[in-house]
């Protein structure tokens, strides 16, 4: 090696020549032209690439801000309830006490806990017209806690209270839909719940948790177990609703029986929401793996997309090669200049598609309303993947191109 | 300077075709040499081979007494580069470059500067008339600026030789006379010049005039 080229250097030094060479500075001024002075023969070699580097960040991209989305979603409702409930309904009301109530919101994690009472459906009907066949629907009797926890929101009206609670008024909050049932519109008027008079106090439309009150009426606690003592059908199913804190769900799932029945947790049946966390770990992991391979494959036909582009882009500049070759340049020259133009374009097609892809996300997150959630290293890794894909499918039509006769290049 | 012995030319695509017989040449520094004959006759393979685009399949080829057959591809393209320069038929001139940095493109891989280059790209195309088209694209030009473009691409770096394989092929009658001015200039100023035509008129402009008849070279 060193000997053949001490002998070209003596015979270009015979001739007062110097030996061809391309500065690294010239190289890239050059390839950079190429790239630029034919910008439908570079779109057209690096579009397979755009696609597969917007693929890959809008994917991964929507399918955190839908995680996100989800999480918010979950974190905000039913990761933060807890309902108590007895494995028998027959277990005695000593878990139902204030001291128990007590025990369990000085736990740490307990926003608020009240009681609940389910009676089931009790016939229901306006005051004015006596002969108006009654209908049943579901009442459920909850603490001023309790309801503070299901947080239904007033169409009308107001929520009872611990006046209301302590002295067991005949007051009832109506859904929407017992409201229209019934042909109720406003506060003030009554309503015979079992024939026992109560005054509508509010009307809601939605509940933040509990959706089986959307089709009930609510009463105090108290006045729901005097309506249960003068006679039901169904038995009465009596539980505790616990609001927690973001997280706490799952501990204060397993603490409520203790605290609420110290002497027979077991008969205690707490109903938690599975911890937020695994399953916002599952879903990311699911829609990961589906993204990366469907990235994984859209990079791939940009690498071959940029490969026959480049190939085909070669056949077209066999002209300019020849010329190339005429004035000079040796096959490293060429190899080179045609490897860094196709990186330098899979480097420009992964910028281009890691920008489409964050585009995309924010236009999908702003028409839907969600808070856009983007990887930056999402987008460096695919402008990377794009510059190497770009270097590695220019390899072999480099290689083609090199070896091209000046000779033959110039005949076309 | 540029010593032919015994040079030939043999294709081997089944049936081999002698392109160019035994055939010895010198070319001396100032010569200006046309080479004229019919299609398919050699001509062009003759010129391919002097210029160093083609090799020989036979013979002994000496550029200032240095056998070329003894030298690396390295050596070869150096000589192509620095000592020769080439116009060709087709202009070979890049799209979406100006003039100058076509001409420019011509010395890309020799000794200059990127000032340099500019400045003897600049010089070039002053010398061919062309001062008020340096920036214009080649796809901008008429035929004959093109190929006067490719003239001072081919002599910016001040060659010893110029080949021109059709120089005029696709020039009209206006700019075959104006491109055949810069020829004689070229050669006046010492160059040595070595055209492949089918044009009895610009075969009449040099000194020294080859006939190629299938592959076979007579100077007359």
């Amino acid at each position: 090696m060193r000997t053949r080229r001490r002998k070209e250097r003596d015979e270009i030094g015979r001739l007062g020549i110097e030996r061809s060479r391309l500065d690294i500075r010239d190289l890239f001024r050059e390839a950079s032209v190429s790239v630029l002075s034919n910008p439908g023969r570079s779109l057209v070699t690096v579009v397979g690439t755009i696609l597969g580097a917007a693929a890959f960040v809008a994917s991964l991209g929507l399918g955190s801000t839908l995680n996100q989305q989800v999480s918010t979603a979950f974190d905000l409702r039913r990761a933060t309830e807890v309902l108590v409930e007895p494995e028998d309904q027959a277990t005695t009301d000593g878990w139902l006490q204030d001291a128990a109530i007590g025990r369990l919101t000085r736990l740490n994690g307990v926003v608020a806990a009240g009681r609940r009472v389910s009676l089931g459906e009790r016939p229901m009907r306006r005051m004015i017209d006596l002969r108006q066949s009654s209908t049943g629907v579901p009442v459920i009797g909850a603490d001023p806690s309790a309801l503070q926890v299901m947080a239904p929101r007033l169409t009308v009206g107001r929520s009872f209270g611990e006046f209301h609670e302590r002295h067991a008024t005949p007051v009832v909050m109506l859904s929407t839909t017992v409201a229209r049932q019934l042909g109720i519109h406003r506060t003030g008027v009554a309503v015979f719940v079992a024939d026992q008079a109560h005054t509508v106090v509010g009307i809601f439309h939605d509940v933040e948790r509990r959706p089986e009150a959307m089709a009930a009426a609510i009463v105090p606690y108290s006045a729901a177990e005097r309506l249960d003592q003068s006679g039901a059908s169904q038995p009465a199913k009596r539980d505790v609703l616990v609001e927690t804190s973001p997280g706490a769900a799952q501990l204060i799932g397993r603490q409520a029986p203790l605290a609420l029945r110290p002497e027979a947790p077991a008969e205690l049946r707490a109903v938690a929401p599975p911890d937020p966390r695994t399953l916002r770990q599952e879903i990311e992991g699911s829609t990961t793996r589906t993204t990366l391979l469907i990235s994984g494959v859209a990079l791939l036909m940009g690498t071959i997309s940029i490969g026959n582009a480049a190939t085909s882009g070669v056949a077209q500049r066999t002209g300019e090669i020849g010329l190339r070759r005429a004035v000079g340049a040796r096959r490293r020259h060429i190899f080179g200049q045609l490897v860094l133009e196709t990186t330098v374009l899979g480097g420009l097609g992964g910028a281009v598609g890691a920008l489409l892809g964050v585009l995309t996300i924010s236009i999908v997150s702003v028409v839907n309303g969600w808070t856009p959630a983007v990887e930056i290293r999402s987008a460096l890794f695919a402008c990377t993947a794009s510059t190497i894909a770009g270097l590695l499918a220019g390899l072999v039509p480099a290689a083609r191109a090199a070896r091209i006769p000046p000779v033959q290049a110039l005949q076309r | 300077m540029l010593v032919l012995r015994d040079v030939s030319r043999t294709y081997q695509d089944g049936q081999p075709v002698h392109a160019l017989r035994a055939t010895n040449l010198r070319v001396e520094q100032g010569d200006y040499i046309s080479i004229t004959g019919p299609s398919g006759s050699g001509k062009s393979t003759l010129l391919n081979l002097v210029g160093l685009l083609d090799v020989p399949t036979a013979g002994s080829y000496l550029i200032g007494g240095m056998e070329t057959a003894d030298c690396g591809p390295a050596t070869l393209g150096a000589i192509r580069g620095q000592l020769f320069g080439f116009v060709f038929q087709a202009f070979h001139l890049l799209p979406g470059r100006t003039a100058v940095e076509n001409v420019e493109l011509g010395m890309l891989y020799g000794p200059h500067t990127r000032r340099q280059r500019r400045s003897m790209a600049t010089e070039a195309l002053e010398r061919m008339g062309l001062s008020h088209r340096m920036h214009a694209d080649p796809r901008q030009l008429s035929g004959g600026e093109k190929q006067r473009v490719a003239i001072a691409r081919a002599v910016a770096a001040r060659p010893r030789v110029l080949f021109c394989d059709e120089p005029t092929g696709n020039l009209d009658t206006t700019n075959t006379a104006a491109v055949l001015a810069v020829l004689r200039q070229l050669n006046q100023d010492g160059l040595t010049l070595i055209v492949v035509t089918h044009d009895s008129q610009v075969a009449s402009e040099a000194r020294r005039r080859l006939r190629v008849t299938d592959g076979v070279v007579d100077e007359t």
